[in-house]
């Protein structure tokens, strides 16, 4: 689960402080506030339907982000690209995990 | 070549750089990822398929530039866009974005600047269009929502009259913002917004209202970016699809 830190300001405690910010996939799964520990998270039952429409998303988008790494740095891209791909199933299993289990 | 000139365009201004002091591992918010984009990039792709836009102006943090840079290669590859150091204050920073774009203004490459907060992703690509084109056609304009009621602070009791809830972007015709803010330089005012320095210093100017949506939403509570995402996931990621001024509800 990917995890990153910003300043928003808390519901609960009107303070603006750093929250702790995590993501299921593209999508936001829970927030947590840093200084009073309020927590906002979408049930990851109701969380699925987003993650597919997501999921779909990504999927059709795909190519096309492709052809854009490829163009911007070639050597690049396909030095990385055997890795990128050996790496999707673990990721994508890692995400479903997630939803399952509730984080 | 046809020898015919450009015509001028409007530049759009895109306050990234935030205020107060972020502390520890902390992104500043417009760097937060939202669908799979950085919450600025999606003003970017709002406004990447009008031809009446042209030069962008990225105003971040000194200790952000690279960072800045670097979502720009991988998010908006090929897009003209200039990344600036802010200010200490919103002024500051827009005063940093308009002298950035004064060879283009004196040029008349220029000719409106849109000034927008970077924290509002959902702006969509009709509501840059009708702020342009208004302040084209007025001097200034600004979008606003009708707010149905004020409360009073101390006994939360409703209090007569209207208010209008402003929302950016804001523009205006390029010379009149330049001289608004050379005048607030010289006079050390610090506006709240770009409208308050263009009232202040060029009374004259009419400011356009045009209605603001409400999908236009700020990114400020934790709650929003969960709102963004779903309204973003609403219209499949397409920002044309997003709610027009006309549709966008009460309140």
């Amino acid at each position: 689960m990917e995890q990153e830190y910003a300043e928003l300001t808390c519901t609960a405690c009107g303070r603006t402080v750093e929250h702790e910010l995590r993501h299921v996939g593209r999508l936001l799964a829970t927030t947590t506030c840093t200084a009073c520990g309020h927590v906002v998270e979408v049930a990851p039952r109701s969380m699925v339907p987003a993650y597919l429409h997501d999921l779909e998303h990504r999927v059709t988008s795909k190519p096309q982000r492709m052809v854009r790494r490829a163009r911007r740095d070639p050597a690049r891209f396909v030095r990385e690209l055997p890795g990128a791909l050996l790496r999707q199933p673990a990721k994508l299993t890692a995400e479903l995990w997630a939803l399952v289990r509730g984080r | 070549m046809t020898g015919q000139p450009t015509p001028p365009r409007a530049a759009l201004v895109l306050l990234a750089a935030g205020s107060g002091s972020r502390t520890g591992h902390s992104t500043n918010k417009v760097f937060l990822s939202l669908a799979g984009r950085r919450v600025f990039v999606w003003t970017l792709d709002a406004t990447a398929a009008d031809p009446g836009i042209g030069p962008v102006v990225l105003v971040v943090r000194a200790d952000e530039v690279d960072a800045a840079h670097a979502v720009l290669a991988r998010e908006a590859p090929g897009r003209d866009v200039r990344v600036v150091v802010g200010g200490a204050s919103r002024h500051a920073s827009e005063w940093s974005a308009v002298q950035a774009l004064l060879p283009m203004i004196e040029q008349g490459e220029v000719d409106v600047v849109v000034v927008h907060d970077a924290a509002r992703p959902l702006s969509g690509p009709t509501l840059f269009r009708q702020i342009v084109e208004a302040a084209r056609a007025h001097g200034g304009a600004v979008p606003g929502r009708r707010q149905s009621v004020l409360l009073d602070r101390a006994g939360l009791s409703v209090r007569d009259g209207e208010a209008v809830g402003v929302q950016t972007p804001q523009a205006f015709v390029a010379p009149v913002l330049v001289e608004a803010y050379r005048a607030a330089a010289q006079a050390g005012f610090e506006g709240s917004d770009t409208a308050a320095s263009v009232e202040r210093f060029a009374p004259d100017v009419t400011i356009q209202n045009v209605p603001g949506t409400s999908t236009n939403i700020k990114i400020t509570y934790a709650e929003d970016l969960f709102l963004a995402e779903a309204l973003l996931a609403r219209v499949s990621f397409d920002l044309r699809r997003l709610g027009t001024a006309s549709s966008g509800g009460g309140g």
